[in-house]
């Protein structure tokens, strides 16, 4: 044959450009968008946190929040916000830090595999010498190191204000409570993911991701309100994580493993899914 | 010679909507083989279908004796593809863009993507959404060739590329071709196909009408002819050239001395050049004869009833897909007496 074949010895395990290439480029693809969820994390910190020393840590917030609605209270989580890993969980953990985090999740993972079918890049990738699940499984990598890295901001910020905002978190409860709070975004990321990978619309990946997050958060908010409602609690993704006020309390790591359990099931399943099916028509 | 690409029965349905009903074709080594067909002919599915990107509904495949869907990566390392659509539209370099499809595809020779990108005239140091068309056309090209794959499946290669970088387009597949790489290209514009391939299947609605090399494509089709005389008025010039083979006269016209007569011709050009030899030409013109007309016909609805042009025009005005047959026609040489 006069066409010369790359030599074999050139091939995969040498080249260290070819170890994980699909999860080096997709970090690479993101890291503008990681920075700027980061910025938006830290941003929310730093104006929720430094408050708690005049405003949780008083008597007339106390007196306040006894005011509320006592369901207003329990559907926001505010029970016990006059304390301050209370004040933490309830304003960072339970709400401005899991939307953020679950929004930029969901995103990516809607975005892996069907968004970048529907801008028709997928296609070239598969034409090359990469399967179907390595494509999946690297970008989905790329999506749980990126998640992670946004919950160790958070991890580290929480930490550095925990003195000067006077919030008396213990680090084992902050490390649990953001092991959680990590796993309970890729839950939503990973169902973003797979739908995108069964259907190649990135549309429905978002709405998949978007409808588990806002159920996950309304079950937990209904649930708490009757003991007759209680069995929506079993439902709720964001109750398995928040339920014990894991800042306050330490993490359920059995909830820990179902979070990152469920969502490593979902990248095989999307994998699977991928594997499948025609790309790109 | 064993074929490189060897396809039979190939079917496709999206749901209730056949593509592809049923094609064989198969591809030498060292071969460029062309497929054209209007869009939505069913060339890009087949495409697809051999990387496996999408899957037969029915019918084999085999590339370098493998089935493509069973093969893998491994087979695909050997494949260089170029996609009709390119979209390319990260914020990385072409340069840092060829690295990573270097990483997922053969080994790249060191200075390889330079030396074709510096062929294209293509700059890599430019983010590749913020390229042109024909920018991202030949980044893409580049990509497609880099690792000298034993086998090239373009899908319209040469859409968006000025006619200098076509002709080095060209140059690059005769390179290939004589270094025994195997080449599968597609286009809805036959002088294309025509300029680059050895064979042609035309695909038309799922179904290959005819598989012929180009060399036969052109035996069958006609030329324009125009042949302008002084001297012989028109029924005699029209009763001298009755009895050329071939030969269709369309039109005579006479303007005092001069008579012009407008003809089609197929097949050989000696017997017309010898009926012509004693006149007193004013003018002749000969036109490289029109595959678009040959291929037209085969499209099926006529052309070729001896009207020439007019034939095609409505031809391809009545399936309404002149925008995709009458594209450009490369050089049309004309050879003036």
């Amino acid at each position: 044959m006069s066409h010369s074949a790359p030599p074999a010895t050139r091939d995969g395990r040498t080249d260290p450009a070819r170890i994980l290439p699909l999860f080096r480029r997709a970090l690479l693809d993101h890291w503008r968008s990681t920075l700027a969820w980061a910025v938006g994390l830290a941003a929310a910190i730093l104006v929720y946190l430094p408050l708690f020393p005049s405003l949780g840590n008083s008597d007339e917030m106390q007196d306040m929040i006894n005011a509320l609605p006592p369901e207003m209270t329990r559907a926001l989580n505010y029970d016990q916000i006059a304390s301050g890993p209370g004040y933490t969980q309830a304003t960072i953990f339970g709400l401005i830090g899991f939307l953020l985090l679950t929004i930029a999740s969901v995103s990516w993972g809607a975005s892996a595999v069907a968004g970048d079918e529907e801008s028709g890049q997928l296609e070239l990738t598969l034409a090359h010498a990469v399967t179907r699940p390595q494509v999946v499984l690297e970008r989905t990598l790329a999506i749980a190191v990126r998640t992670v890295a946004l919950a160790a901001v958070v991890f580290i910020l929480v930490l550095l204000l925990n003195e000067p905002a006077e919030l008396g978190i213990q680090t084992q409860d902050l490390f649990g409570a953001t092991v959680l709070f990590g796993g309970l975004a890729l839950l939503s990321g990973m169902a973003a993911l797979f739908v995108g990978a069964v259907s190649g619309r990135r549309l429905y990946g978002l709405a998949a991701g978007a409808g588990v997050a806002v159920l996950s958060y309304v079950s937990n908010a209904v649930g708490r309100q009757s003991p007759d409602l209680q069995w929506l609690l079993n439902l709720s993704p964001y109750h398995w994580a928040y339920g014990n006020s894991p800042v306050a309390n330490g993490a359920d790591w059995g909830a820990a493993a179902w979070l990152w359990g469920i969502s490593a099931a979902l990248a095989g399943l999307s994998a699977v899914a991928l594997q499948r099916r025609d790309v790109g028509i | 010679m064993g074929q490189v690409i060897e396809v039979k029965g190939l079917r496709k349905s999206f749901g209730r909507r056949d593509v592809l009903h049923g094609i064989d074709f198969g591809v030498e080594r060292g071969e460029v083989f062309g497929v054209i067909g209007p869009n939505g002919a069913g060339k890009t599915t087949t495409m697809r279908c051999l990387l496996d990107i999408i899957r037969p509904s029915a019918g084999s495949i085999r590339i370098l004796g493998e089935n493509p869907g069973a093969a893998g990566p491994k087979l695909r390392r050997k494949i260089g593809y170029l996609p009709g659509e390119l979209f390319l539209e990260q914020r990385i370099t072409g340069r840092r863009l060829l690295a990573h499809y270097a990483a997922i595809s053969g080994a790249v020779r060191p200075g390889r993507a330079d030396e074709l990108a510096e062929r294209f005239n293509l700059d890599l140091d430019r983010h590749t959404r913020k390229l042109s068309k024909g920018n991202k056309q030949k980044l893409g090209l580049v990509q497609a060739f880099m690792h000298d794959p034993e086998v090239l499946i373009l899908d319209e290669p040469t859409s968006g590329l000025d006619p200098l970088m076509q002709q080095e387009f060209r140059a690059l597949l005769r390179e290939a071709q004589q270094r025994g790489q195997t080449i599968f290209l597609s286009s809805h514009v036959l002088s294309e196909v025509q300029q680059a391939a050895d064979r042609v299947a035309i695909l038309r609605d799922g179904d290959i009408v005819q598989v012929s090399s180009v060399s036969a494509l052109r035996e069958g089709a006609h030329r324009q002819i125009r042949i302008a005389v002084t001297g012989v008025p028109g029924p005699e010039l029209e009763l001298l050239l009755r009895d050329v083979p071939g030969l269709h006269t369309i039109e005579v016209q006479t303007a005092g001395e001069l008579t012009e007569i407008s003809a089609t011709h197929e097949g050989a050009i000696r017997p017309l050049i010898r009926a012509l030899a004693p006149l007193q030409l004013a003018d002749l013109v000969i036109e490289e004869p029109d595959l678009e007309e040959s291929v037209l016909t085969l499209y099926g609805n006529g052309g070729n009833d001896g009207t020439g042009g007019t034939g095609a025009a409505s031809a391809a005005g009545a399936s309404g897909r002149r925008g995709d047959v009458a594209g450009p026609r490369g050089f049309s040489e004309r050879s003036r007496s």
